[in-house]
């Protein structure tokens, strides 16, 4: 017997429909509600009591037959103070698991009190099946004005927020995620988190019961308060936007000119100004760190004696933020600003300008470099300065990857997760997609880019290893990097990365910038680094992983101060993404999703961008200026050189006489905790990792295609192979990116002919001018990231089985390719050209979720294909053999439509010439790649259709994306017009 | 937020004024506030910033962003509330502030900025059009007294807000009107004074009970006050105007401007027996190149002087800053609309000493002075003449009158103020129990805006004083 509702939010019409629920059913369903208020005269004292009166009448309803609870705050008035509705409702919800009741009822709760995505989902996380705001609804009404469907949009507005919360976390049904209890606490002490939220992380303790009941009556009292501020206005608030008299912020407006002014006019004095009131939470109660005290190691030494700033800014990297979130300007201005200190700049997601990479000469300036026409805001240069970024960020969208990118690496980046929105992708949106990003990123100006939240070719650590091993034989001379956001268990994730072979770890915070990020990510995913990377460093070090691993972290690091705490916790680096952009104009608008930055920072309107005030000089006098303060804290503490801080986090202490009344309880030891370990274990990064490299396979083509690396002479080698060869042809791509860029060499200059059955990764990141043609069948990941270069899989001619119904290729073949080709005689895994950006492909079948993602290229399915094929496509186009007339229920249609393939003549006829694909009608394209696919696989299925061209074609679709199909409709205006 | 890309669309709109022409020969207010339409408009350019600078800039932290979007969207009632919830007189500051908010409105990096106080000023007249300004009596008395001393905008606004909340609040003013400077120093044209009537009528329907010609500490002892009272506020300006000790100064002709604006002050408001010192057919020479000095030279001009001067010591400002100090004060050359007049205004200038016949001043001698390091020097040479029949200092203002703290006896600081603090617990309360200080009696010469940010604060720490609690926002 269950009851059914078709989404969690109840409006008032249905929770009255609840309440009387026994009439309906003829009382199979008794529901009952139960108050959550308590006599306002019982005060804070008296919470504790009525929440136990509360579980024991819940308890007692249930054995009494009623099999609906709902919790309800309706009765609050000046007498009445309400339990906070979630402790009301985690406190029932454990009583009636441990009572073993828990099962025989349903929980709902009517409460004024949620509003937010995050409250509904917290709820539903402590084990509400069903939530009425009967506040919100009712603010909502006044608000909406007469129109009637304001609460219908609200729902549906919480609906999707729960959605998107649920897929973050990888749940899909309401069903799992309710009483999940996927939350981590922060400053609630154990023994009330064991009674109310059993089971719930909470690593630092902090307040209880009575801070908690204190905190709803002091809520309570303001409500019924004479306070003339409250009377006609809600408190000002100041969550998402600043307000003096609101919620506290770090960046205030004064810290914000005070670190403007200072780097600008090169004051160190202005910048201690800034440091103070950042670093002096005395009164103002911001972050973990905040409370601690640093202790000394010995007597304070001579400033002179200190490890020079010279030497500490190497340590410093800027955030990942691609270009296209930011402008071209401030991407630049980062990059050469780090690389003029030694450190090192990140490009994000979204690739980088191959002109970018060499060494500016004299005379040479911003626009001299990447083109006027791309550059709104020239800056000036100095000979010698790099426009390049050192860390090459690798995220799910894989956007720009190329082999060439790779090569210009000195680390490769896989975000695995943002500390802003862990778990999330990124979005683009099509007007933010300049000819230039798309350029960059090989897609179409104006078609939204969508970075999955996951990695496609990522399922499970060993993926995670496989990535890695990829990417490093993509360029051996880089290190690897992870980025992990702060989490409870992240500790256990790291450990996994360091034997993965990663070279570097990145342990970000919660409270890393991203304007564009949802709301409910930033104020509630993740958690502060200082968790983080203590739990990162205390599980590498206790399994003796931390010495061959460099641990980095970021998360709104702002002082020198906050470099020194991030080394006793554990760090060897340090990432800064919003200081340094604040430097360079950023005046945290938070509307980077809007395109309207006014400082021309986080825009990529050209007259905004025009705007832009930065300058490398004053983003290398922030970051001397922290070493600066860095080094006066380690003279202070009487240390010499940065790497003796790391790890010490016994130097860190609570601060003493924290004056908050909720911040009693707070306990760091956790925190503070060092591993006893023999002092032979590294407690820092100390070796390297062993990458195994030299028994990759492609040393032996690498010396075999000397003639066509250095001569660009055609060779053709032979080789078998076997599944124990992974990555094969990455090395071979990566001497050719190294040497000639993505151009690569002409076609067919090398080409491999390989037997057997080859291992992962096969042909990835193979750059152009490279053939792999293999006779067998090969492992997932083929062609991974492919850059230009031609993979070709047929079966061996010992291969009795029907190609059409066997697979030839595993699963996420294609991921991410930028260009080449792809012949497949044969049936491809799942997630076949999954973020294909350019990669014209042909294969003879594939699973589910076929181009899934796909911003660009040709894909050719002469078979069947699984579910969900196309989904969130939005660039170039498939042409699927449909052969049973049911692929359009196997296709994903939010974002596409299935046409047929028409002749070249009704094209020619019907449709404007500027919307075709590749500029080629599709017939001829089509029938084109069928017979270069029978010549150079065999197929016999190729020679099958083309025997009979007339019949079979008109059994092909062609799924064409929405937004592709406009952008190009768009592009043609904008050249018609540009010719008129 | 108004409208997301409004701030690229349309441009700051100026206030409309009427010409110098004609307004130079009346004493009414001259610039007219924006139509309903302009204010939207201008209400549109607002970028709702995630950190609006502009309500730090503010000192009583008007909540810009979200009554200019009120104002945008034409809800012109809770755009009022929403401004008088941290700001009681608004149609003050809407005429009278130099606009720090502008200062730091985030558009002014590299644009004009929001036209805040034409907005402010557009709301706050509606509203007293509309009617919508009505008293605000408590709901009950708590039955404490309050003496405030002095009536200008601090002490305006502490009696305002402490009536409010059920205290019984007199307040003392030593002239026979209520305004302090809001009333006799700034001329008619800049603030016409029925708007100081209307709120002190609204005052006293909220229960404040206005007592004029009191002049604590002179006529009326202070311990009168101390002992008939729970709680006295001083809050009686820094009157004491700073002199120029040079030959000459005693000759007739020589005055301070608040000897001269106060006259022209009580002449509009219809006042007879007025002394007759006018600037009628008359060199005039004002001294000192602050507001006060500009309104000496608008009140000059209407009398219809034969012409005017007026000498800064500093030396010009550059027409826009050097090296930018967003979201801060920027110094920078600013022309009023006194200025825009008629008015010959010169840099680097000290006057040496004045001269002239039968005891009436009738030249000055001045010179040019080249600043260094923050020290003045006197140019070689460069001494010259001046014709003035009347020259008016505006040098600024000292110190409070000290006759006042002396009364109560309460401790000074360095600049012989009253001392307190405005921070944290005992603020805004001075070394004698139970008296407190606002405002240029605390701080020093100042903003009306600072006053009334002072007053608010002030009346909130002697609410907490008086209560133990206070809902009273600072």
């Amino acid at each position: 017997m269950r009851l059914e509702v078709s989404q969690p939010v109840l409006d008032l019409v249905n929770l009255e429909k609840l309440k009387q629920i026994d009439q309906a059913t003829r009382g199979r369903y008794r529901s009952l509600v139960l108050d959550i208020c308590y006599p306002a005269e019982e005060a804070a004292a008296g919470m504790e009591a009525a929440l136990s009166k509360l579980c024991v009448s819940a308890g007692k309803a249930v054995k009494d037959g009623y099999n609906v609870l709902i919790l309800s705050d309706r009765g609050v008035n000046a007498k009445c103070i309400p339990i906070p509705a979630l402790l009301a409702c985690a406190g029932v919800h454990h009583h009636l698991v441990r009572a073993g009741l828990r099962t025989s009822t349903g929980l709902v709760v009517d409460t004024g009190s949620v509003r937010e995505v995050h409250h509904f989902a917290l709820l539903a996380g402590y084990g509400a099946e069903a939530i009425c705001p009967w506040l919100a609804f009712d603010t909502v009404n006044a608000m909406a004005d007469g129109k009637k469907d304001g609460a219908k949009k609200f729902i549906k507005a919480i609906g999707k927020g729960l959605y998107k919360v649920m897929s973050k976390m990888g749940i899909s049904t309401y069903q799992s995620y309710c009483g999940a209890q996927i939350f981590e606490a922060i400053g609630l002490n154990s023994p009330f988190i064991a009674k109310y939220f059993t089971g719930t992380a909470s690593n630092i303790e902090g307040i209880g019961i009575e801070q908690v009941a204190e905190e709803a009556v002091r809520v309570h009292s303001l409500a019924y308060s004479n306070d003339p501020v409250l009377a006609s206005a809600l408190d000002a608030g100041g969550e998402y936007a600043f307000r003096v008299r609101g919620e506290e912020h770090m960046w205030t407006p004064d810290s914000i000119a005070k670190l403007q002014h200072s780097t600008k006019q090169n004051s160190y004095a202005t910048y201690k100004e800034y440091a103070t009131i950042i670093n002096d939470q005395s009164q103002r109660h911001m972050t973990f760190r905040g409370l601690f005290d640093i202790k000394s190691a010995g007597a304070p030494i001579p400033l002179e004696e200190v490890e020079s700033a010279k030497d500490i800014v190497k340590r410093f990297a800027t955030g990942a933020m691609s270009l296209g979130s930011i402008s071209t300007e401030a991407h630049t201005t980062l990059a050469v600003a780090m690389n003029r200190i030694g450190g090192k700049s990140n490009t994000g997601e979204g690739g980088e300008d191959a002109r970018r990479y060499e060494v500016i000469r004299a005379g040479e300036s911003l626009q001299s470099r990447i083109g006027k026409e791309r550059v709104a805001k020239d800056i000036a240069l100095k000979e010698g300065d790099s426009l390049r970024s050192k860390i090459k960020q690798v995220a799910s969208g894989r956007f720009g990857v190329t082999a060439e990118y790779l090569a210009s690496a000195d680390q490769i980046q896989i975000k695995m997760a943002q500390g802003a929105k862990p778990g999330e992708g990124g979005q683009l949106p099509g007007h933010k997609v300049s000819e230039y990003i798309a350029q960059l990123r090989f897609s179409v100006p104006g078609v939204g880019l969508i970075s999955p939240p996951p990695h496609h070719d990522i399922y499970s650590i060993e993926d995670l290893a496989q990535l890695i091993h990829d990417l490093k034989n993509a360029n051996p001379k880089a290190s690897i990097s992870v980025k992990l956001v702060s989490e409870v268990g992240v500790g256990t994730v790291a450990a996994g990365v360091s034997k993965a072979k990663s070279d570097h770890v990145t342990i970000a915070g919660h409270d890393g910038g991203t304007g564009a990020s949802p709301w409910s990510s930033i104020k509630h995913a993740g958690t502060p680094w200082e968790l983080g990377l203590a739990e990162t460093q205390q599980t590498l070090v206790l399994n003796h992983l931390r010495g061959r691993i460099a641990v980095q972290v970021d998360g709104q690091m702002k002082t020198g101060r906050d470099v020194i705490v991030g080394a006793l916790l554990g760090a060897d680096e340090f990432g800064f993404a919003t200081a340094p952009l604040v430097v360079a104009g950023c005046i945290m608008m938070r509307k980077c999703h809007l395109n309207t930055c006014p400082v021309g920072v986080a825009t990529q309107d050209p007259e905004l961008r025009k705007k832009f005030k930065g300058a490398p000089e004053h983003v290398v006098n922030f970051f001397f200026f922290v070493a600066e303060e860095a080094r006066e804290i380690m003279a202070q503490m009487g240390v010499r050189k940065l790497d003796d801080l790391i790890g010490r986090s016994d130097l860190l202490d609570t601060r003493k006489g924290i004056a908050h009344w909720k911040a009693k309880g707070l306990d760091f030891s956790r925190i503070f905790h060092m591993p006893d370990v023999p002092a032979e274990i590294a407690r820092r990064h100390r070796e390297k990792q062993e990458h195994g490299l030299e028994k990759a396979l492609d040393h032996k083509l690498i010396a075999q295609a000397q003639a066509a690396l250095e001569k660009k002479q055609p060779v053709v080698i032979s080789s078998p192979v076997s599944n124990a060869n992974r990555t094969v042809g990455t090395l071979l791509s990566h001497e050719v990116a190294r040497r000639y860029g993505h151009t690569g060499l002409p076609d067919e200059t090398i080409h491999v002919n390989f037997k057997g059955t080859a291992g992962q990764s096969f042909g990835a990141f193979l750059a152009k001018g490279i053939t792999l043609e293999l006779e067998g069948d090969a492992n997932d990941y083929v062609g991974k990231g492919l850059s230009g270069g031609r993979v070709i899989v047929r079966p061996s001619p010992a291969f009795r089985g029907n190609p059409l119904e066997n697979i030839i290729i595993g699963n996420t073949v294609l991921y991410g390719a930028i260009c080449g080709d792809a012949f497949f005689r044969g049936v491809a895994g799942e997630r076949f050209a999954v973020r294909n950006s350019g990669a014209a492909a042909i294969v003879e079948g594939v699973g589910d979720h076929g181009c899934e993602y796909m911003t660009g290229g040709t894909v050719v399915v002469l078979g069947g294909t699984g579910r969900n094929f196309a989904a969130g496509m939005s660039g170039g186009v498939a042409y699927v053999l449909d052969e049973d007339g049911k692929f359009t229920q196997r296709v994903n249609p939010a974002m596409v439509t299935v046409e047929p393939v028409q002749s070249s003549h009704e094209q020619e006829a019907k449709l404007a010439r500027d919307i075709w694909h590749r500029g080629e009608t599709d017939e001829a394209q089509l029938k084109s790649m069928i017979e270069q696919h029978g010549r150079l696989t065999h197929s016999a299925r190729a020679t099958q259709i083309l025997g009979d061209w007339a019949t079979w074609r008109g059994k092909f679709v062609k799924v064409f994306p929405i937004e592709y199909k406009r952008a190009l409709t768009e592009l043609a205006a904008k050249n018609n017009k540009l010719v008129a | 937020m108004g409208k997301v890309t409004g701030f690229m669309e349309f441009e700051r709109l100026a206030e409309p004024y009427e010409a110098p022409i004609t307004r130079k020969k009346h004493y009414r207010e001259f610039v007219m506030h924006l139509s309903d339409d302009e204010a939207s408009t201008q209400g549109a350019r607002c970028m709702d910033c995630g950190i609006p600078f502009c309500m730090s800039g503010c000192p009583v932290n008007n909540i810009i962003p979200d009554w200019n979007d009120l104002v945008f969207r034409k809800d012109w009632k809770n755009a009022l509330d929403t401004l008088h919830s941290t700001n009681n007189f608004p149609e003050f500051t809407g005429r009278v502030c130099p606009a720090p908010c502008e200062e730091a409105c985030t558009l002014r990096i590299n644009n004009d900025p929001v036209g805040i106080k034409s907005i402010e000023h557009a709301i706050i007249d509606k509203g007293w059009e509309q009617g919508w300004v009505a008293p605000l009596p408590p709901t009950h008395k708590t039955g404490k007294k309050i003496a405030v001393v002095g009536s200008g905008p601090a002490g305006m606004a502490a009696a305002q807000q402490l009536a409010r909340v059920g205290h019984d609040v007199v307040l003392f003013e030593k002239n026979d009107r209520i305004g302090g400077l809001l009333r006799y120093g700034i001329p008619d044209f800049k603030m016409e004074k029925d708007l100081i009537d209307r709120r002190v009528e609204q005052m006293r329907a909220e229960g404040v009970e206005f007592r004029v010609n009191q002049f604590i500490g002179g006529d009326v002892p202070a311990k009168e006050l101390l002992d008939k009272f729970d709680a006295v506020i001083l809050s009686g300006g820094a009157e004491q105007p700073r002199d120029l000790p040079v030959p000459g100064r005693d000759l007739t002709g020589v005055h301070f401007a608040m000897d001269f604006l106060p006259l022209q002050n009580k002449r509009v408001a219809g006042d007879k027996n007025i002394p007759d010192l006018f600037a009628t057919d008359k060199h005039v020479v004002v001294i000192g190149g602050g507001d006060t000095g500009s309104d000496c030279v608008g009140t000059s001009n209407r009398h219809g002087a034969k012409s005017i001067a007026q000498f800064e010591l500093l030396p010009t400002p550059p027409d826009s800053e050097v090296n930018p100090v967003w979201p801060y004060w920027p110094v920078r050359l600013r022309t009023s609309s006194s200025h825009e007049e008629g008015c010959e205004r010169d840099w680097s200038v000290a006057t040496k000493r004045f001269e002239g016949e039968d005891g009436k001043v009738n030249k000055l001698i001045a010179c040019r002075v080249e600043w260094k390091d923050g020290k003045m020097q006197e140019v070689g040479g460069s001494e010259f003449e001046m014709k003035a029949d009347l020259v008016l200092l505006a040098m600024g203002f000292v110190s409070p009158v000290q006759k006042i703290l002396e009364a109560f006896g309460v401790e000074k600081d360095q600049r012989n103020n009253a001392k307190a603090t405005t921070d944290g617990a005992g603020c805004y309360k001075t070394s004698v129990n139970k008296v407190f200080a606002a405002g240029d009696m605390r701080r020093g010469q100042s903003l009306v805006v600072w006053a009334i940010r002072e007053g608010r604060q002030c009346a909130r720490a002697v609410d907490e004083f008086l209560m133990g609690c206070s809902d009273l926002p600072r």
